[in-house]
């Protein structure tokens, strides 16, 4: 990017309620559901440019969720019925009863409609092969080491390989489980790693927070071959303003990446997907200036909500995105001056 | 045979799910139809004792929202599960407790030989937190809250209570003079069985420590702490559970291989009595293999050698 702070957001928005409405309505023809879903994806790709993001994507509206939308084109998954994740939010969780398999790209209409719609960069999510075994039961292979690398061989590699033919510049790794169990940061890189074997495109890897503050993912980051890494921060940190340590508290772990001798980028979450209430400008200004400083490089900086902000309802996700830009805005001015 | 039991929140139907999302009319009365049936089927397992199946506990620790000094805070994830529970923080003098999980229970429904899960003071207070208690406070004020609830309980009729204590199992360090004294708080003079349950963590390095702790017994997660770890230990004079059927898979284990580990396992440990079970609740998976996990675990409980 040749400014400072390029904008994106990380994948998932609210679907609209009328997009629901018409593809859970058995009495709506297949082509009527295939048109309001392009209707929906064309929608939020001009929002979102609109509001003025350098990166893009259509919010995954077409996917059902990030784990249950890969796993029902792999050979080798059977659904075995839906878990709680907490109260009474639900997912779709399935069994690993036979040899991984990659049958298709499952993204490409997906692809295709963006890259012929988008008039600014594509960042394609694709769910990871770490979390994909995380969040699985596995019964068929003998360690969940086993299951993660036959994910990333079989099944990630070659579609991140298909979108890189099809055109896809930025690929997002999305891998929520990364540092859950810190054990296991290993399998983890070696996931990343194997699954991006001979991809040339750029790889963005998107880790949710989980309790270690990175410090798990930190020793691991220059070893992965990943260029940039999309992160939580802002859920943590403090809304007073100010550029200072007592401040930004929720940042402060930019250092260690930096002290591991991570030289890539890190995309910034600067929005927290948790709560309603809207970030200032001034609060992303500030936390942007401060993770510049901390991590020695504004070039390394890309600015982000924490996480995909389906959580949240459309009308208070573009607000919190239309806050971002600004921020991203009085941050180029302030380190300019 | 042995005795058994599966204690903690069992899984929701498809339809019970849909309900609860819906907030529908019939809630309560599915909640009902729904927490009959898996007594049912633990009485058709034969399992030792029998529990409520806690469907409409949403966490471990969610009744306790209801004192009024108590707030609900965020969410965070349950250890290195893809599931969450709700912070809950502890910001004023506990006097409105003693009924908080027996009213959240159907005891009615229970037979006689009913068990109850409740959490274990040192992981209630780690993962919580107060503003009125300092930290070294806050496990004993725990502990006297749940003391209170577990008299009641026992008051009720149960006579199993597990104590869930993952926190004690997943921390590397754990304060043992702490926790000593808080489980005191809970078991001194009661007149039931405790077991402290510790699970998402290998204690391997611990038993020697948690053997000394005032409580009836111990129960294992097996698939974190190796039945060759557990074998190393005498538990003479207490009781063992072995948490051999796994909530965290869906495959169902083997009958003739889980009964040959737990006779392996009580004739090197020798404890007073052996318990099987599950290695934590089985809300880990859905209600299909949780129902056929049940009966496995009381397959396997009527084929261990009697002790």
């Amino acid at each position: 990017m040749s400014k400072y702070f390029p904008t994106q957001e990380i994948g998932s928005l609210k679907k609209p309620s009328w997009l629901l409405n018409v593809v859970k309505n058995p009495d709506v023809s297949k082509k009527d559901k295939v048109k309001a879903r392009n209707e929906a994806a064309l929608l939020n790709i001009k929002t979102l440019e609109d509001i003025g993001l350098d990166i893009v994507y259509d919010g995954e509206v077409r996917r059902v969720e990030m784990y249950e939308e890969p796993v029902r084109y792999v050979k080798g998954f059977e659904f075995a019925g839906r878990v709680r994740s907490w109260d009474n939010k639900y997912y779709n969780k399935a069994r690993v009863t036979g040899q991984i398999g990659y049958k298709e790209n499952f993204h490409e209409e997906e692809f295709e409609f963006i890259k012929e719609n988008a008039k600014r960069d594509i960042k394609v999510p694709v769910t990871g092969a770490y979390t994909l075994a995380d969040w699985s039961y596995n019964e068929y292979y003998k360690s969940k080491g086993d299951l993660v690398m036959a994910l990333a061989k079989k099944v990630v590699r070659p579609l991140v390989q298909d979108l890189v033919k099809q055109g896809a510049k930025i690929i997002q790794i999305d891998e929520p489980a990364a540092t859950t169990h810190p054990s296991e940061m290993e399998i983890f890189r070696e996931s990343i790693n194997e699954s991006v074997k001979g991809v040339n495109s750029k790889i963005v890897v998107h880790a949710c927070f989980s309790g270690n503050d990175y410090e798990a993912l930190a020793p691991q980051m220059p070893e992965i071959r990943a260029q940039q890494y999309t992160l939580e921060f802002a859920n943590r940190d403090t809304w007073n303003l100010g550029v200072n340590d007592k401040e930004r508290k929720g940042y402060h772990v930019l250092k260690l990446f930096k002290e591991y001798g991570f030289k890539g980028e890190i995309g910034i979450g600067v929005t927290d997907v948790h709560v309603d209430k809207i970030e200032t400008p001034q609060l992303i200004r500030d936390r942007i200036i401060y993770s510049s400083k901390a991590l020695g490089d504004p070039s390394k900086i890309y600015v982000n909500p924490d996480c995909g902000l389906r959580t949240r309802t459309r009308s208070v996700a573009f607000e919190k995105l239309k806050a971002m830009v600004e921020g991203a805005k009085m941050a180029r001015v302030a380190i300019s001056t | 045979m042995i005795s058994s039991y599966a204690v903690g929140i069992y899984p929701r139907s498809e339809e019970l799910i849909e309900a609860t999302r819906k907030i529908a009319k019939n809630l309560p009365s599915l909640y009902l139809k729904e927490k009959k049936e898996y007594i049912a089927i633990q009485k058709k397992a034969k399992l030792g004792y029998v529990c409520d199946p806690l469907l409409d506990w949403d966490d471990m620790f969610r009744p306790f929202s209801k004192l009024k000094s108590v707030n609900l805070e965020a969410l965070n994830r349950i250890y290195e599960t893809n599931t969450f529970y709700r912070r809950l923080s502890f910001d004023g003098p506990l006097n409105d407790v003693g009924n908080i999980i027996k009213s959240n229970l159907v005891v009615s429904l229970l037979p006689k030989n009913r068990a109850v899960c409740v959490p274990d003071p040192y992981t209630f207070a780690d993962v919580h937190f107060s503003r009125k208690y300092k930290k070294n406070e806050f496990p004993k004020a725990i502990a006297k809250m749940l003391r209170k609830e577990i008299n009641n309980l026992v008051r009720s009729g149960f006579q199993l209570i597990q104590l869930v204590a993952p926190s004690i199992a997943y921390n590397p360090k754990v304060d043992f003079g702490l926790l000593h004294e808080a489980l005191n708080i809970i078991t001194r003079g009661l007149k039931a069985k405790t077991i402290l349950h510790l699970y998402f963590g290998d204690v391997s390095d611990k038993i020697e420590s948690l053997l000394e702790l005032p409580v009836s017994g111990l129960g294992f997660d097996t698939t974190s702490t190796s039945i060759s770890s557990i074998k190393k230990h005498s538990f003479a004079g207490k009781l063992l559970a072995v948490g051999l059927i796994n909530s965290y898979n869906t495959k169902l284990e083997d009958k003739e291989e889980s009964i040959s580990k737990l006779n392996s396992v009580i004739s090197t440990t020798k404890p007073d009595e052996t318990f099987v079970t599950t290695n934590f609740d089985l809300q880990y998976l859905p209600k299909d293999f949780a129902v056929r996990k049940i009966l496995r675990l009381g397959a396997i409980a009527r084929g261990v050698k009697s002790e």
